[in-house]
């Protein structure tokens, strides 16, 4: 159901070519947003361009690299003219035991996952604060919130998150309300690729709602909080789990 | 429509956020069932409701009482063909004291009110939305449900129980379809804040300067959290159950 005050707005979407982020590209234009992409995918952005004519662009840059982000940010300029909204959603994980993990590995996760978000954020505060303000949206995760194992460097990216997310909404307040959403388990190619069917059917058992969230459900949330709906929401994490961790291994 | 032929119940909707609540929901075509303490209040809710094209019904219930709370859930379903989609835990009391000041009554009060009741209407409202296969119960809970706040000593041991029954509600009747979640508002422009004021003995204009005192620098209104709890309501947020969604200009990100 449509969101109030969201059409017309000039929204930036990271990640936005593929699973959680092009469902919300898909979410967006069906709320009459005008809708860029940030994604360092070339392939999958050009799919995505050809799956939807009406999106405003699609602007090839790697999230991870502060020069590439601000050129980025000069196109979408020239695109947009300004933005009202951004989804801080490209991420990336990788499966390994924390013993395992090489110096390289955890930098380049740490480098999408937290600094990727702080280069974009701040690009877009930039244009917000010289503008009528704005909404910026982190990816963070329930990783942020709760151990998992194999996941070490992740989890640690995704906390830190969540507390640049109070941080940036304490100093950018009342302009910006900036707000982390942090999900649980979402079924995305990212997550096919990591899973057998045996390990997914062992993780919907443990979640209340026994089953993975739908792209498209993340994306609503999304849509809820950069919307005049949620007009007093800041500084928060706002889980959507299907009640993963309200209780946890030892709620069984 | 975002609740369009859905029942819901509003507790504590004679006024503030719940009335806000209980208009809302009926704008988007739920049939609500208004209920609270105050008689005339919650006809002129349900009147005004009914007026705009929606429809409501008045039920005069306590939910501190187990009787009350069991005659809203049938009283409801009578009303409105045996359905019960969505249930809002929104009542509640609230006595500005530390531990030594609080008195026994007050405590009750306070406990019964926010936890007790929150409890006791989901107890009569599940196996109906059990056997549907499907609802959302939201409960009233606070910031002060998730930090501490000065001579509130009851208060905030309430909200954090609703806080945490939120968890425990989610896991036990999320594989029935049930969602559970807990809204966390800070200071609301309601009637609960000139009160509030006048028994902390301030002038108001002082305490509301003191209560936006907060990152989007002012206090919320009431049609703000009732947008929240819609959402929390609607399909929209399908995925959700055993949240704390907080809704306090950011006023405990600090």
């Amino acid at each position: 159901m449509p969101m109030k005050g969201l059409a017309g707005k000039r929204v930036v979407i990271t990640g936005g070519a593929s699973g959680i982020g092009a469902a919300t590209v898909e979410r967006f234009l069906e709320e009459k947003a005008r809708v860029a992409v940030i994604d360092f995918d070339s392939a999958a952005g050009r799919a995505l361009r050809q799956r939807h004519p009406d999106l405003a662009g699609v602007v090839e840059a790697d999230v991870s690299d502060p020069g590439a982000v601000e050129g980025a940010f000069r196109e979408l300029d020239a695109l947009l003219g300004g933005v009202d909204v951004t989804i801080n959603n490209a991420g990336i994980s990788i499966r390994h035991d924390f013993m395992d993990i090489t110096p390289a590995e955890w930098r380049r996760v740490m480098s999408v996952d937290l600094d990727g978000v702080f280069y974009v954020a701040q690009q877009s505060a930039r244009r917000m604060l010289a503008g009528a303000g704005g909404v910026i949206i982190n990816m963070g995760s329930t990783s942020g919130m709760n151990g998992y194992p194999r996941y070490a460097d992740y989890d640690a990216a995704k906390a830190g998150v969540i507390e640049l997310t109070r941080t940036m909404a304490l100093e950018l307040a009342p302009k910006i309300r900036v707000v982390a959403v942090c999900p649980g388990y979402v079924w995305t190619a990212m997550q096919e690729a990591e899973y057998t069917p045996e390990m997914k059917a062992a993780v919907d058992a443990k979640i209340p709602m026994r089953r993975h969230a739908r792209p498209e459900e993340i994306a609503a949330l999304f849509a809820f909080l950069a919307s005049e709906e949620a007009p007093y929401i800041t500084g928060h994490p706002v889980i959507i789990d299907g009640g993963e961790i309200a209780g946890g291994l030892a709620s069984r | 429509m975002k609740l369009k032929d859905r029942v819901a119940i509003v507790t504590g909707a004679t006024s503030g956020i719940g009335a806000a609540s209980a208009r809302l929901f009926a704008e988007e075509g739920a049939r609500v069932a208004v209920s609270g303490r105050d008689e005339s209040r919650g006809r002129e809710v349900a009147a005004a409701i009914d007026a705009a094209g929606g429809a409501a019904v008045f039920v005069r219930a306590d939910v501190r009482i187990a009787d009350d709370c069991r005659r809203l859930v049938a009283e409801t379903l009578r009303a409105f063909g045996g359905r019960l989609d969505v249930l809002f835990n929104n009542a509640g009391v609230y006595h500005p004291h530390n531990a030594i000041d609080c008195t026994e009554e007050e405590w009750d009060a306070t406990l019964d009110s926010s936890l007790k009741g929150a409890w006791l209407m989901s107890k009569y409202a599940l196996p109906t939305m059990i056997a549907q296969r499907g609802g959302v119960i939201i409960h009233q809970a606070s910031g002060w449900g998730i930090q501490g706040g000065d001579q509130a000593v009851a208060y905030c041991a309430a909200k954090g129980g609703v806080v945490v029954m939120t968890k425990a509600m989610a896991i036990d009747h999320g594989p029935q379809g049930i969602r559970v979640n807990c809204l966390c508002p800070g200071d609301v422009d309601t009637p609960m804040l000139p009160e509030d004021a006048r028994a902390r003995g301030l002038n108001f204009a002082d305490y509301m300067k003191g209560a936006a005192n907060r990152p989007l620098g002012r206090v919320g209104t009431a049609e703000e959290l009732a947008r929240a709890a819609l959402f929390l309501a609607s399909d929209d947020s399908s995925f959700m159950t055993g949240a704390a969604l907080v809704v306090d200009g950011g006023g405990i990100a600090d």
